[in-house]
């Protein structure tokens, strides 16, 4: 394998390929532990070695894909942006502006007012490249370490309120907002404005859960809480 | 003295003897005039003009005889031969050039003065009816345009056209004749400015001018924005400024020679500036000749004599409207006072010169300047705190020996002081210092002058527009209310009376007119409402811009730690005054009152407090013309009745918020939790609130303020018709921006695009006359690939915005370009050396030189130890101006005030050093610093090739340097290391000189500036094609051999990176410096912190060898240097501590083009961060603070570095050694630390930390 820099096209593919891949997995996951939706509908799979647990649910496995598929783009080019989210079940995805990225998975309760937010903040390495890690074996080894905090990270939140549901925003970078009706990658799935509302928490606390540093992707998944979750 | 030609050809024509005659001749004429009066008298008489005398020059309408006939019935006088020392008023409405040449400095009224006065019943103020106004007042120009006057009576347009023809002639010729007109000066026909010294230097560049009154706008433009004819940037003027401060400054010190110097440059500038106008203005002057007068005649210079802010009583119609405009012609009365339009290139200048809020805002900028400008000239001599000193002495019979140096150091128990200071309602007091008739009466401050009055405009619903604010206010969103509601009271307003209130805003009132609830902002109709007797005195920026300066040069000649708040308005850093002078704080303040109204003849308030917040609330209490002095033991007290609308920072609407939750008073305001107030009003608001309705505040007296934007926005008489002319005016502001940038010296990244739109709904013509109305604001921002300052390409950013908008044109009132994300300038690299003198602002302190650096040292060496010299040869060298990252680190051990003012110096020259030499652009000007190779290193070729100046300094530094080697064998190594390696802090480039051999053989550049190697941007660096990667690896590479080298050779080099660990503490904090060594916090520390020991005893352990950095060595030589090169710095500095303890540290560049990871002491991996920790709580009973400022500083680094998962890791371990610790000092300590990292987590991520 050749020697990827920056420069070269595929390289924000095949970050964007990994992370959408991790994303995905981390998603289901963070369903699962938070107990979003009921246990039955998940069925265990290993996945970076370890086991994780993956809805069956079609629909809900569609979303979660659609959803992905349409940050997949952003990843790629590091950027772009908009204000924007679909809705599914009466979730959706956000697109708020700001200067870091970041892919939020928010979980709302009843009043759609958020409880949970799992945030990944992805940042790229200062210099990029994989030259030393071209089976990304060692990405691997770190997403997994990130999957393993992920499913118990329960230990160190409190327990949700009944009837939650789940939302999620990407923070980008900046500008580009009119590209994001062009990055409309699936028909029928358009972004919408995300509402302050939706994205603002009261009173929140923080708990890092895992940062990783690689060549070729720099990510840290914290969970902000709502310091009284039942009010 | 006067010497006008009346008197000159007086002499000449043998007036004496014919005096006899001419004295006999009055005389008897003005008998006659008497008697005549008598017999005249009947009921309609009145004594209005007692004490006046006119003198009646050429036609007027009424004539001369029946204004003979209005003089004798009212009390007046009327000379039928001009007197100069008897005539008071000369009235004329028309008069030629020679005349005026003639009459300069006479008052020359027009005869409606005398019509309207009777009208009114008392003697009205001439000076709105000024035939040609005095040079003071800027605001008005040739008044052949009495606007709402309709009764009066108006020189056709030819006529205007023809003797305006004649003064821009007449200014040509007296600008070539412009040095014999000096001396004639400004002095002898206006006093006031004699006062003034450097102003009036300034002035006598325009007299012929100003004489003329013609554009006098301009004349305010230049003085206020420097040279630049197309003026008007806030920012411009920095040039006006320097040789103000120089003239000023030499006052304190004789420097006369120099200060001649500088006021014949900007002599000369100015003298470029009135000629580059005057073919402007002979070109309006052909477009005011035209008799079929277009739109493009109101433009520019001429009729700008109008104020903007004072047309809206005019009768014409905006500048769009064709209607009315093609009616101007026709209507004789209506003159043109039509505002530029905004499609026109001098509007944005004209409007800038006329905006009180831009002077506002600009002498800010200015004064800031101007304080920053002593500083840098200061002689720490202060010819005010000498008096006070003296006196006080004098009084209490006290000698006082050793007051030269005895500092803040020596008196530790002052508390600190901050006095704040602010003039009493400053355009009022200012307007009226020359008018004891208006004072103890309701004055405002306005632009409107006449009965607050103005006629209604077709189309204008100022009803509708009122409802709407209100509406705005009170319910917090704001709907149009229906139109049609009110088309009945139009109406009937239109038929019943044509005008409606004057819309003009109240600058300022004075305290006569507040008692009746008149208050600052109020429109003046309104205003006139409530007090019928309200006098309106018009803008005087001159006279504002002086009494601002001369308060500004009576608070420096006490002190120069000052913060310019506004142009009335400056907070005082009096405590080492007060320490100095061993006067109360009480005594001090009314010495500084007592002569504040001695030179300004205004009144000033003062208020002092131990901090910002508690002295400016007892300005409050102050006002007005008063002081209070706001004891510690009061404060409790006092802050629980204050209001919270009086803290600053509580705007109206915040207030509203306040209210709703049951808070008036910072006393209820106490009742609420932090957590309470921040989730209110957001955490940084909240946090304020809560400390403000505390009495406390941490800001510093902040003496320089970086700037965080840059704008111009205009949205006053925006009426854009054609796509074309918005376009053009977005250009035009962009240069406008700009120059802004350029003369900040910075440049932007960020672009907004700010546009107000007419609501829909909302009347198309605005109650005030070219004002905004109501409005939607719209906005677009962009991120620019680079950071700019040039106007192609904002210009351009903007138009793409503004063209994503989709507005429609017509409905546009306002526009405005903000800049944000700012960086500085590039040095750049060829124009550094050609201009050396670039504007400083920047530079801490850009009038020194290098020679400065050396004489410093020179002068340490003879009273200093040897071994102390070298510590502080290598300080001096080092110490980098303003570090970076220096916010959360302030300086404890160090002491290097003596050193600071040199060695920012050094940024200066090197600025010019790396234009010279530099291949790479250098990111940040401000903290550039120089190195002097030792002379066997200089390459003489390099030395011919610079300018002779530079040339000189350096050989002479070397001179110095080389004495130093022979006198000190010690003294080598640190030669020797400087030249050689370096880690550089933050944000420092290393002007590098290798080996001549080296570097020929290697990379072919004789000299290299290569940044710290924690300095490469590593994406640029990525950016670089591969040859030039490979080079500079090299170059690093090199550089770190060098420093093995050096290292291993040279063990004292130690002292050296020992100096560089204190640069790690900003330097620039001076203040908190201070602070802390008054009440130190932390006990003299005898114990050495383990911390330290770690990082002594186990450099390797820490550093992986496969590093390679210099640096680790170094630190393993500390070990043996340390103990013995602390000990003069302890005595050195005379503070407390000195034992740097943790304050080692220094980012370590982990490997190639990596930034440094965030380490404690050197510790990177957790466990060894674990270890270290551990060790550090468990052995030590008594932290030392600067440790815990380190550990709070691994954090925020932590917290930057997005390694969130390590922080919590360490906050817990630290929480639970810490927390297990029976000295509560620990516990204590643990809050600290985690009180601020949850201070930076809050700002990054909007959360803070869950510690269970």
């Amino acid at each position: 394998m050749t020697t990827l820099t920056r420069q070269d096209l595929n390289f924000g593919q095949v970050v964007a390929d990994v992370l959408c891949e991790f994303l995905e997995v981390a998603v289901h996951l963070i369903l699962y532990v938070r107990e979003v939706y009921p246990v039955g509908i998940f069925q265990k799979r290993k996945k970076y070695n370890v086991p994780v647990q993956m809805s069956c649910h079609p629909e809900l496995n569609q979303y979660i894909q659609d959803t992905l598929h349409c940050v997949k783009p952003l990843l790629e080019k590091g950027g772009g942006g908009g204000v924007w989210v679909t809705r599914f079940w009466s979730r959706g995805f956000l697109f708020l502006q700001n200067d870091v990225e970041k892919v939020v998975v928010v979980i709302l309760d009843k009043e759609h007012r958020p409880v949970e937010k799992f945030v990944f903040e992805i940042t790229q390495p200062p210099l990029l490249s994989i030259s030393s890690d071209s089976l990304l074996s060692h990405v691997e080894q770190l997403l997994r370490a990130f999957i393993l905090k992920i499913s118990v990270c329960d230990a160190v939140l409190d327990h949700n309120p009944p009837g939650c549901t789940f939302t999620v925003l990407v923070h980008t970078r900046e500008a580009a907002t009119r590209n994001m009706e062009k990055i409309q990658v699936i028909k029928d799935f358009p972004w919408i404005l995300a509402d302050e509302q939706d994205v603002h928490m009261h009173d929140p606390r923080l708990i890092p859960l895992k940062t990783m540093t690689s060549d070729i992707l720099k990510m840290q998944l914290y969970v902000e809480e709502r310091a009284h979750k039942s009010s | 003295m006067r010497r006008g030609g009346w008197r000159r050809r007086a002499e000449s024509d043998g007036w004496e003897k014919w005096g006899g005659y001419m004295a006999a001749k009055v005389q008897k004429l003005e008998e006659q005039f008497r008697s005549d009066a008598t017999i005249q008298k009947d009921g309609t008489s009145s004594t209005i003009f007692s004490g006046v005398a006119i003198y009646v020059n050429g036609y007027t309408d009424p004539s001369a005889e029946e204004l003979r006939k209005l003089m004798m019935l009212h009390g007046g006088q009327y000379h039928v031969y001009y007197s100069r020392s008897k005539t008071t008023h000369i009235i004329a409405t028309n008069l030629p050039n020679a005349k005026i040449k003639e009459l300069k400095g006479e008052k020359v009224i027009r005869p409606e003065w005398i019509v309207e006065s009777i009208k009114a019943g008392r003697l009205l103020s001439c000076i709105p009816y000024q035939l040609y106004s005095k040079p003071s007042n800027m605001q008005k120009g040739l008044n052949f345009n009495p606007a709402c006057k309709a009764e009066e009576s108006v020189p056709g347009p030819s006529s205007v056209a023809k003797q305006l023809n004649n003064r821009v002639n007449h200014i040509i010729k007296k600008v070539e004749t412009e040095n014999e007109v000096k001396v004639n000066g400004v002095n002898s026909w206006n006093e006031e400015d004699a006062n003034n010294f450097s102003f009036t230097e300034l002035e006598q560049i325009f007299p012929g001018r100003k004489q003329n009154g013609i554009p006098h706008h301009r004349d305010s433009a230049a003085i206020f924005n420097g040279h630049t004819p197309s003026s008007n940037g806030a920012l411009k003027t920095q040039d006006c400024l320097v040789p103000l401060g120089h003239s000023v400054a030499s006052r304190l010190s004789p420097d006369f020679t120099q200060e001649e110097e500088q006021a014949e440059k900007s002599r000369t500038d100015f003298r470029d500036c009135v000629v580059q106008q005057s073919p402007q203005s002979t070109r309006n002057t052909d477009a005011m000749r035209n008799p079929h007068r277009t739109n493009s005649f109101s433009l520019s210079s001429l009729h700008s004599n109008t104020k903007i802010n004072g047309a809206h009583y005019s009768a014409v119609q905006g500048p769009s409207s064709t209607k009315s405009t093609s009616s101007v012609p026709t209507l004789s009365k209506a003159a043109p006072s039509v505002p530029s339009k905004p499609s026109d290139c001098n509007f944005i200048s004209d409007f800038y010169s006329r905006s009180r809020l831009h002077h506002i805002s600009m002498w800010k900028c200015e004064l800031t300047e101007f304080v920053n400008t002593l500083q840098r000239q200061s002689s720490g001599i202060f010819p005010g705190r000498e008096k006070l000193k003296k006196m006080k002495t004098g009084r209490s019979a006290l000698v006082v020996t050793d007051t030269g140096n005895m500092s803040v150091l020596s008196s530790p128990r002052h508390q600190s002081c901050i006095m704040h200071v602010d003039m009493d309602c400053f355009f009022v007091s200012v307007g009226i210092r020359n008018r004891p008739d208006l004072k103890g009466k309701p004055v405002a401050v306005t632009s409107n002058r006449g009965t607050g009055r103005a006629p209604l405009r077709p189309g204008a619903n100022p009803q509708l527009e009122w409802q709407y604010y209100q509406n705005k206010v009170l319910k917090g969103r704001a709907e149009i209310p229906d139109a049609s509601l009110w088309e009945n009271q139009d109406s009937a307003q239109a038929n019943g009376i044509d005008s409606v209130l004057s819309k003009a805003e109240i600058a300022s009132c004075s305290y006569e007119a507040r008692q009746v609830g008149i208050r600052n902002g109020m429109f003046f109709g309104q205003a006139k409402q409530l007090c019928p007797s309200l006098q309106a005195v018009p803008y005087d920026f001159h006279a504002y811009k002086e009494v601002a300066r001369t308060m500004y040069e009576t608070l420096a000649s006490y002190t120069h730690s000052i913060e310019a708040v506004s142009c009335d308005e400056a907070l005082v850093d009096i405590t080492e005054i007060l320490a100095e002078t061993r006067l109360t704080p009480d005594e001090f303040a009314n010495a500084v009152r007592m002569e504040i109204k001695d030179q300004t003849k205004c009144a000033a308030s003062v208020g002092i407090g131990s901090n910002i917040l508690l002295a400016r609330m007892a300005t409050r209490k102050a006002k007005p013309d008063g002081q209070y002095h706001l004891k510690p033991e009061e404060v409790d007290d006092f802050i629980r009745g204050q209001l919270v609308s009086n803290l600053p920072g509580v705007g109206r609407s915040m207030e509203s918020k306040l209210t709703a939750l049951g808070i008036k008073t910072c006393g209820d305001l106490q009742y609420m939790t932090m957590a309470k107030l921040q989730k209110e009003f957001g955490p940084k608001t909240g946090q304020m609130l809560y400390r403000f309705c505390r009495g406390l505040d941490d800001r510093p007296v902040r003496t320089e303020k970086e700037r965080k934007s840059i704008s111009a926005e205009i949205n006053y008489g925006i009426r854009f018709t054609q796509p074309k002319e918005a376009e053009a005016f977005l250009l035009n502001l962009s240069e406008e921006i700009q120059r802004r940038l350029e003369a900040a010296g910075v440049k932007g990244k960020r672009l907004t695009l700010k546009v107000m739109v007419r609501k829909p709904g909302a009347p198309v013509e605005t109650a005030k006359f070219g004002g905004h109305g109501i409005c939607d604001n719209v906005a677009r921002t962009v991120t620019l690939d680079q950071a700019t300052d040039s106007a192609k390409i904002i210009g351009k950013a903007a138009l793409n915005m503004f063209h994503t908008m989709k507005l429609n044109i017509s409905d546009m009132r306002g526009v405005g370009i903000q800049v944000n994300q700012l960086v500085p300038t590039n040095p750049n690299p060829s124009a550094c050396p050609s201009r050396p003198s670039v504007p400083s602002g920047h530079f801490p302190g850009g009038s020194h030189s290098v020679l400065d650096l050396f004489q410093v040292q020179k002068a340490k060496k003879s009273t200093e130890e040897e071994h102390e010299e070298v510590f502080l040869a290598a300080m001096d060298l080092e110490i980098s101006p303003a570090s970076r990252n220096c916010t959360f680190l302030p300086p404890f051990s160090t002491h290097l005030t003596s050193s600071v003012n040199p060695v920012t110096s050094k940024a200066e020259s090197s600025g010019k050093w790396n234009g010279l030499h530099s291949p790479i652009s250098l990111k940040s000007r401000l903290n550039l610093s120089i190195e002097v190779p030792s002379p066997s290193q200089l390459d003489q070729s390099v030395l011919e090739a610079l300018p002779p100046d530079l040339r000189e300094q350096v050989e002479q530094a070397c001179a110095v340097q080389q004495g130093e080697l022979h006198g000190d064998k010690k003294k080598e190594p640190v030669n020797g290391c400087n030249t050689g390696i370096l880690p550089q802090p933050v944000g420092t480039v290393l002007l590098q000189i290798p080996e001549p051999q080296e570097s020929n053989s290697d990379t072919g550049i004789n000299v290299i500036a290569l940044p710290a190697f924690s300095q490469v941007d590593p994406e640029v660096f990525a950016a670089l094609p591969a040859e030039l990667q490979k080079e500079l690896k090299a170059a690093y590479d090199q550089r770190q051999r060098q420093g093995e080298n050096a290292a291993h050779q040279q063990p004292a080099a130690a002292a050296v990176p020992k100096n560089l660990f204190r640069q790690l503490k900003p330097a620039s904090v001076k203040e908190k410096k201070r602070n802390k060594k008054k009440n130190p916090i932390s006990p003299p520390k005898k114990i050495q912190s383990p911390l330290k020991n770690k990082l002594l005893n186990s450099p390797v352990k820490t550093l992986p060898g496969a590093c390679g950095s210099p640096q680790k060595l170094i630190d393993g030589f500390l070990k043996h240097e340390s103990p013995a090169s602390e000990k003069p710095l302890g005595e050195l500095s005379a503070s407390t501590s000195g034992v740097p303890g943790l304050s080692g540290s220094q980012p370590e560049p982990a490997g190639c083009g990596r930034p440094p990871a965030p380490n404690l002491a050197g510790a990177v991996e957790f466990s060894d961060v674990k270890t270290l920790l551990k060790e550090w709580i468990t052995t030590i009973s008594d932290p030392m603070e600067e440790d815990i400022l380190q550990v709070v500083k691994y954090c925020t680094d932590l917290i930057e570095e997005k390694d969130l998962e390590k922080l919590d890791l360490v906050i817990k371990y630290m929480k639970r050694l810490m927390q297990q610790s029976v000295e509560s000092v620990w516990n204590m300590a643990f809050d600290f630390i985690l009180d601020n990292v949850q201070v930076v987590l809050q700002q990054t991520y909007g959360s803070t930390l869950k510690v269970t």
